[in-house]
């Protein structure tokens, strides 16, 4: 009797500290708001609540979740979890969203366990909060051993504790290290990193010249932005150039001299910023393994090394050759081989600092000054050079007579998406010639379907196309945290407020990551599967499509010239297409998943 | 309208002298770049085609205008390259813009052509064109070359471009920053 009276307050305290926190998980693609609910353009049937969390994934992948800590009452929580393999925990981050004026979450802030937090977060300033979330990485290394693997996320408070069961079962496929997609993620510059990393890059404020200490510091958050795409199996791209043709002084070697005395006068701070990319050292400690960047923009442009006051001039040839032919011994010497280095020209007339469109040619005389280029550039790289240049356009309303009209001058394209669907034929015809074919377009708000983020790469592998581009990744706006202006401009956020020196992921990283992850393992199953077949499945469980309806080849296409085509003629065109691949289900790419998972098991 | 500092301003942490001889060289380039910038081949920059998208917008694209921007390539380059050898009269980061009224829309003016640092007080970012400002109406009524710092920083000389029938078909913008960046603009 003793014993029941001495114990009753403490299972009264208990019993109400349960009542007062919940520790429940969601599926990834099913993401949490700040009030214990689920965001609406992901509540659909098959968001559950769970009360233990059980996964499968092949080896040398991730496989992710939310952790959801809810509670009505004020409180510290401390949080932690035991698994027998490498576990990343992240915060995250609720953004109110302007366009709806909703909270998301999206920024992932990366969280040492055992991790201390409240409810709600006196960070986050949201009124009301009865939730904080927590996405969750179990990463498995191609040589773990094929198993079930069991664990727990405990989370504990001053008078109590709860824990959630974790399972992975781990089956014996390995993901490939190759992408069957690459996923690129683009930006211009490096202006938005001095705004975005007010303290870390100070110098670049204080001072009109740039110290050594200083250069190395953005040299160094040049690369983290490197490494954090990398990581989440994505390329990164930074152009290096302006509309008129400055070139930023870490994207290109210091030149001197004109005419036909041009040359390079320095590599030095250009090697500081690339020779850690091009010989991979720069990927050393990440999971993925030092390996070179695939693709480069050279800062070549109109301007760039050859001045346009010489334009159409024997001083014009000879500044490109000069300066490309260093390039290319320059590069030979440092055994740089393994990038594909791209004479890229960005520019449009528009923006008035050249007479002709370098990017999405709209008139098709402006092909001329791509010839120009490649001529110069044949003439300054000998054949037998182990370096690879590559002509890359970017093109969209002109996009098949340019395959036509350019063939043999560009190797590298870059098309808006549908328009290249418009000339399915293209992109074998393309391909056979050793050419690359990419796609570009933007990326999903956060207000949109969390599936959103994996049409893109399917498509790409659908319609057997290299690779995606995202133009711009890493612009989260003026006010990210408080008011995020949707977010379709980034997948990464400065961590800087978070005393962070670089950036940190997003959630919709992490969901194209394992997309693309999925999509690798997918596509080393084509060498013993139909393709065909695996298409057929992976669409009818992605969208209840067919193949067949991933293709665009008989739209119907406005009857006039290019010429008197207007965006709302491409819009309009492209009505049809969309449709097929609206109103997508949250759990679209886990039923695509599931499929592969099966596949690769049954493979073994 | 911000308000304009016609070279009364208290300069930005620059000494005295380096903002008068900044001042002075950049009035220099304007005076030369009035003689020499050829207003006829100017007229030319701007295809008829482009003005008439410029003029007539499309309420089905906002984006019409500037797909359909076009200019006539040999008069571009000519003046072009008179702009760039004219901002090497300075032995530090100078550029010459272009600036002309638009036909058929009183009150707006575009800057037709720029050049390597993408300095000006004027341009807003992406904008085909825009109200004409105050200061560029004057130079454009009077032809008088004027001093102009009205964004911090900046410093520059607007100066008249005439054609052969000694009418001001439009104005040079000869800038400079006092404390270059060398990596704003690259974007």
């Amino acid at each position: 009797m003793w014993i029941l009276r001495n114990s009753l307050p403490v299972l009264f305290l208990l019993a109400g500290a349960c009542h007062a926190q919940q520790l429940r998980a969601l599926q990834e693609y099913f993401r949490p708001d700040p009030f214990g609910g689920i965001v609406e353009s992901d509540r659909r049937p098959g968001a559950e609540w769970l009360k233990q969390i059980d996964l499968r994934a092949a080896r040398g992948s991730y496989a992710s979740f939310h952790l959801v800590v809810n509670s009505k009452a004020s409180a510290d929580y401390k949080l932690s979890v035991r698994f027998p393999l490498p576990v990343d925990v992240y915060r995250e981050w609720f953004h109110f969203n302007t366009p709806d004026s909703k909270y998301y979450p999206d920024a992932l802030i990366p969280a040492s366990l055992p991790y201390e937090f409240q409810i709600p977060d006196a960070g986050n300033k949201i009124a009301g909060q009865t939730a904080q979330a927590f996405w969750v990485d179990l990463w498995i290394p191609a040589n773990t051993e094929p198993k079930m693997y069991r664990g727990e996320a405990i989370i504990s408070t001053a008078t109590a504790r709860e824990a959630l069961p974790i399972a992975l079962s781990v089956i014996p496929a390995v993901v490939p290290q190759e992408d069957a997609v690459t996923l690129d993620n683009n930006s211009y510059g490096t202006s938005w990193l001095v705004n975005q990393y007010p303290k870390t890059l100070a110098g670049f404020r204080d001072s009109a010249e740039a110290s050594l200490e200083s250069e190395g510091r953005l040299i160094d958050l040049i690369h983290a932005y490197h490494r954090i795409f990398y990581e989440n199996r994505g390329t990164f791209h930074q152009l290096g150039y302006g509309h008129a043709g400055k070139v930023g002084p870490e994207f290109a070697p210091e030149l001197a001299g004109t005419g036909k005395e041009m040359h390079v006068a320095s590599w030095d701070l250009f090697d500081r910023h690339y020779g850690p990319l091009l010989d991979g050292s720069a990927f050393r400690n990440t999971r993925r393994g030092a390996k070179p960047i695939p693709f480069m923009y050279l800062p070549v442009n109109p301007e760039w090394p050859a001045s346009f006051l010489w334009w159409g001039e024997p001083g014009y040839e000879a500044e490109f050759v000069n300066v490309l032919s260093e390039m290319d011994r320059h590069f030979r010497e440092k055994h740089w081989t393994n990038t594909k280095f791209e004479v890229f020209f960005n520019h449009k007339k528009r923006y008035k600092g050249f007479p002709w469109d370098g990017d999405e040619i709209r008139f098709t005389r402006d092909n001329n000054y791509f010839r120009v280029y490649h001529r110069m550039l044949e003439k300054a790289i000998p054949l037998n050079s182990p370096v690879h240049f590559a002509m890359r356009a970017d093109t969209s309303w002109t996009a098949a007579q340019q395959f036509r009209e350019l063939e043999g001058v560009i190797s590298f394209w870059v098309v808006g998406e549908g328009e290249l669907l418009w000339h399915p034929d293209a992109i074998p015809r393309l391909k056979q010639h050793g050419d690359i074919v990419w796609t570009y377009g933007g990326t999903p708000a956060v207000q949109k379907v969390s599936t959103e983020i994996t049409l893109n790469p399917l498509r790409s592998w659908i319609n057997r196309v290299d690779g995606f581009v995202r133009w711009q990744t890493v612009d989260p706006g003026p006010d990210p945290w408080f008011h995020l202006n949707g977010g379709d401009l980034t997948l990464v956020y400065s961590g800087e407020r978070f005393n962070i020196p670089g950036p940190v992921p997003s959630i919709r990283l992490k969901f194209q990551r394992n997309c693309l992850q999925d999509l690798a393992l997918l596509n080393a199953l084509c060498t013993r599967d139909s393709r065909k077949r695996l298409e057929e499945e992976v669409v009818r469980r992605f969208n209840h499509t067919q193949v067949a309806d991933w293709s665009n080849a008989n739209a119907k296409l406005p009857a006039k010239p290019i010429l008197d085509w207007n965006n709302a003629d491409f819009v309009d065109a492209l009505k049809p297409y969309e449709a097929r691949f609206a109103n997508l289900d949250p759990d679209a790419w886990l039923r695509v998943r599931e499929f592969i998972l099966d596949r690769a098991g049954k493979a073994q | 309208m911000k308000k304009l500092l016609v070279f009364l301003a208290v300069a930005l942490p620059l000494c005295a002298r380096d903002k008068v001889q900044l001042e002075h060289d950049l009035d220099q380039i304007a005076k030369v770049a009035t003689v020499m910038v050829d207003g006829d081949v100017c007229q030319r920059i701007l295809t008829p085609r482009a003005l008439q998208h410029i003029l007539r917008k499309d309420p089905r694209d906002q984006w019409a205008d500037g797909d359909n921007y076009d200019v006539d390539d040999q008069a571009f380059i000519t003046t072009k390259k008179t702009l760039m050898r004219l901002a090497q009269l300075a032995n530090y980061p100078v550029d010459v813009n272009l600036w002309m009224p638009l036909d058929g829309a009183p009150g707006r003016i575009h800057v037709v052509i720029r050049n390597r640092y993408e300095m000006s007080q004027f341009w807003k970012w992406g904008d085909l064109t825009q109200p004409t400002p105050p200061i560029m109406q004057k130079v454009l009524e009077f032809g008088q070359r004027v001093g102009v710092e009205q964004k911090s920083g900046y410093v520059s000389v607007l100066a008249p471009v005439r054609n052969s029938l000694n009418n001001i078909v439009g104005l040079v913008e000869v800038v400079s920053e006092i404390r270059p960046n060398a990596r704003e603009n690259v974007k």
